[in-house]
Parts: structure tokens; sequence; C-alpha cells
């Protein structure tokens, strides 16, 4: 009898059903404000920087245009000082599982789907599609509880609290973008919190709004509170995590912040990935699905 | 025989060939503009009003910098992606969540947003003497509905889609 060493719920699917077909990319001679407006404009982390043939020679990331504004490049810095490079790609029939080993191996959180002629990208495979997909798969799944009780919504069996990431990491409102940039860098994050004098919060500062900083010409020097955005889109860690997701889809953000009591006392992070992750979880199978991808990046 | 279309293309847009239509009989003489610095909310006032103002719905609006110079152009695409929600393929797959009044959020976000922030700068502009079948090739390759008529560095007109269709209609069915 064969043993079963590996199990999951992506198991069969392929790169293919994940993938999405618009690639957002500039050239490599494409300024920098060039690609902080395509970040801007696509909703996009990353563009692919192609070459002379349409073929990928590297990736600007939000990461790396942030760092180029912390750097002090001009903004019409060509791409291809900040790039880096090569891009990663997939083949658009391999596994799913595959995929996500190759992003988790190269700590990348997209690939790009490689086309016929060599470096064409004919599509990319971000984390998040992964997520949708597994939401997709799990609420049509004959063994999902909603199909069982025939009830139109999943159960909300979670609470924010059994989801969120605890801890916050934040910054004073006097704190220059320098310094923010400092500590997205060094913790590996897309957003800060920004609290005032009596450290209560302010705001919130993510690489997103360091970019159109960069574009607008503000200095680095510049107080955190100067770019911030406001309020601090936050949710009781008592809550259901369908309310967590609802305040994160009006607010068109990824994370919220997590507060105990009172507004003013945050305890920690949720992201969408993981309320999406949780959400679909209503079977075996997408419990060990969810414990694979709790590995992800 | 590869290169045929190319010197088409060059002979039609010197004017060598006349061949008759040119951007100059199907352009718009009268645009409408905006500043990089007006923002969303700005912009949709101004597709107002230029839709007011010319009897038609207004889909792009040329951007201009204070001496008159073509900095790009704002298309109800760009304002599309604007309102798009960033992880619409994960929410999007969540049939059961209730999601009444999203749309009024995503419009109150957008609209302190600059329209230098989002719009299009890669603009293909045209000459007033590019020729019709030059224009419809241009429109065709880029997907492209509206091309504005540079005449010296000086915008002077739009070509749009709709007019060219017109003066080929009348072509056409004559």
């Amino acid at each position: 009898m064969p043993i079963i060493a590996y199990q999951n719920v992506l198991q069969g699917l392929t790169v293919q059903e994940a993938r999405r077909r618009q690639v957002i990319r500039l050239p490599r001679e494409a300024p920098l404000e060039q690609a902080v407006r395509f970040s801007i404009k696509y909703k996009v982390n990353a563009l692919l920087i192609t070459g002379e043939r349409q073929e990928g020679v590297g990736v600007v990331s939000k990461t790396d245009l942030m760092g180029a504004y912390y750097a002090g490049l001009p903004i019409d810095t060509p791409c291809e000082a900040v790039m880096v490079g090569p891009p990663l790609f997939c083949r658009a029939e391999e596994t799913l599982d595959a995929a996500l080993n190759t992003m988790r191996s190269h700590r990348v959180h997209r690939l790009y789907v490689a086309g016929e002629a060599p470096g064409l990208a004919v599509g990319v495979l971000a984390y998040p599609d992964i997520v949708g997909l597994l939401y997709r798969y799990c609420l049509n799944c004959q063994k999902s509880l909603r199909r069982k009780s025939g009830s139109a919504s999943l159960p909300d069996r979670f609470r924010v609290r059994e989801v969120m990431t605890p801890g916050i990491y934040g910054h004073q409102e006097d704190d220059s973008l320098h310094q923010v940039m400092e500590g997205l860098a060094a913790y590996r994050l897309g957003a800060v919190l920004i609290r005032d004098s009596e450290g209560l919060p302010l705001g919130v500062v993510s690489k997103t709004d360091l970019i159109l900083a960069y574009k607008h010409a503000i200095p680095a020097a510049a107080p955190a509170r100067e770019v911030m955005t406001a309020p601090v889109q936050a949710v009781e860690a008592a809550a259901a995590l369908v309310d967590a997701l609802k305040t994160m889809i009006f607010a068109d953000v990824h994370r919220v912040f997590v507060y105990q009591d009172n507004p003013r006392n945050l305890v920690g992070i949720l992201s969408l990935s993981d309320v999406a992750r949780f959400r679909s979880g209503t079977c075996r199978a997408c419990l060990a699905s969810r414990i694979k991808l709790e590995e992800g990046p | 025989m590869a290169v045929f279309p190319f010197i088409l293309i060059k002979v039609l847009d010197k004017g060598v060939l006349n061949l008759g239509l040119t951007a100059r009989e199907v352009m718009d003489t009268r645009f409408f503009t905006l500043g990089p610095e007006a923002t969303v909310a700005e912009a949709a006032r101004a597709f107002e009003q230029a839709g007011r103002e010319t009897g038609r719905t207004v889909f792009g609006l040329l951007v201009t910098g204070a001496d008159g110079q073509l900095m790009g152009m704002l298309s109800i695409y760009d304002i599309f992606l604007l309102l798009r929600p960033k992880h619409i393929h994960i929410w999007g797959e969540m049939e059961d969540l209730e999601v009444s009044g999203i749309l009024e959020a995503a419009c109150g976000r957008a609209k302190s947003m600059l329209v230098s922030d989002i719009m299009t700068t890669e603009v293909v502009t045209i000459t007033p003497e590019t020729h019709l079948l030059l224009i419809i090739d241009i429109m065709i390759k880029k997907h492209i509905r509206r091309l504005p008529v540079l005449e010296n560095g000086k915008i002077v007109g739009m070509v749009y889609f709709s007019k060219v269709f017109n003066h080929l209609r009348e072509l056409l069915s004559s």
C-alpha cells in the first residue's frame, strides 16, 4: 500500500488557475517617478523591469523605491539603478505547491509566469492570489460545512484574537521619515503605527505613503505625521473575523490593528491573508493546507 | 513588402500623398484640460462640466502644465484603477460577505488623490497632418480612443474615435 507522504488542499492545482495575466512592467530606463506612479495606480507591490526584447531583467518593489528615497536618489533615476534581478519565474503548468516552495525558499511574494520566449512574462502569481484561490476552492468543496448546513455564509467560528499577530511596532509622530524607513526595513514590515507624545495611536505610515512622499518631493527628514494616514484602522480583539475583514475591505488596506478594551490600547495586528485563510478552513484538508501556508512568506 | 506599411505611413504623415482626410478635418478644436495638482474630486467635476458643454459623455481630459504644455491624460480608466480595491481577488471570492456601501467608501478615499499621481504620461500624439488611416492604425494598435493633436509642441485639438467613425460612416454608406 503506498504511503501518502504529502497531501493538502492545493494538490492538483496549478499556477495557471491562480495567476493574473496582467503584468505591470516598465522598461529599464523608465524613471523611478513612473515606477512610483505605476505602483500607486495599479496597486501592485512590484513591477517587472524589461529589456529591449520585453524580457524580464529585474524587479522594482515598493521596498526598492523606499530604499531609493532613503538613499536620496533623484526621482528621475532609471529603474535599472535600483532593480533587483533577475526576476524569478515559474511555469503555468507547475503546481501551486511547487510555486509556493519557490516563494518560500527565495523569500519573495510573487513569481512571474514564463512564456515561450526566454525571459518573457505572460502572467504573475502573487501570494494573495493563491489565498484567494484557496478560499474559492474551500467554498465550493463538497466537504464544506457551509454546504452541509445549507447556510448562505461560512460559520464565523474564529475571533480576531485567535488569528492576530501580537505586538506592535511603532514610531513617534516627530520621528523622521528616515527613521521610519529604517524601522520598516529592519523588521521587514509594510507599515508602522505612529503614536503621539503620550503614546496613543495617531496614524499609520505605509510603504505606499513613503513612495508617494518621494514622488511629492517631501524631504526624508520630515516628521512622520506629515505623511501618515489617519485614523488608524483597528478592530476589537473579541470581534468576529468577518468584522475585521469588512474593516479591511472598506479601508482598502491589507492589515488592521487590534485593540483590547478600547481603541487606544493596541495589542496586535491582523493581515487580510490571515483572515482569508482562516475563513476558508472548514474541513481537515483545509486545516492541513493552512498549516502549510502559515510557513509561507 | 515588409516595409510597405511603414513607407505608406510615412507618406501619409508627411502629406506627400494627398488622400483626403487628416486630423485637421476631424479634430475637435475645443478641448478640456486639467492641472496636475487637481484632485480626483475636481477632475470628476471637470468631466461633468465638459460633458455638459459638449452634450456628450467625456471619457478623457488632457493634463497640462502652467504654460499649457501637455503633461498627460486622465481617463475614466485611470479613475477605475484607483477605485478598484487592492485585494479584490481575495474578497471578491467571498460571496457570503456583505459589502454594501463599499463603492461610496472607495470614492471617498479617491477624492483627495492628485491627478498627477494617477494620470497616464505615455501619451501618443499626432499632428494636424496625420492621415485618417494612420489615426485608425494607431487607435487599433494602441487601443486608444482619443488622440491629442500637437502643432509645434502646442495642443491644437483632439481626435475622438467617434468623430473618426462618423467620417468613415459617411464614406461607407454613400
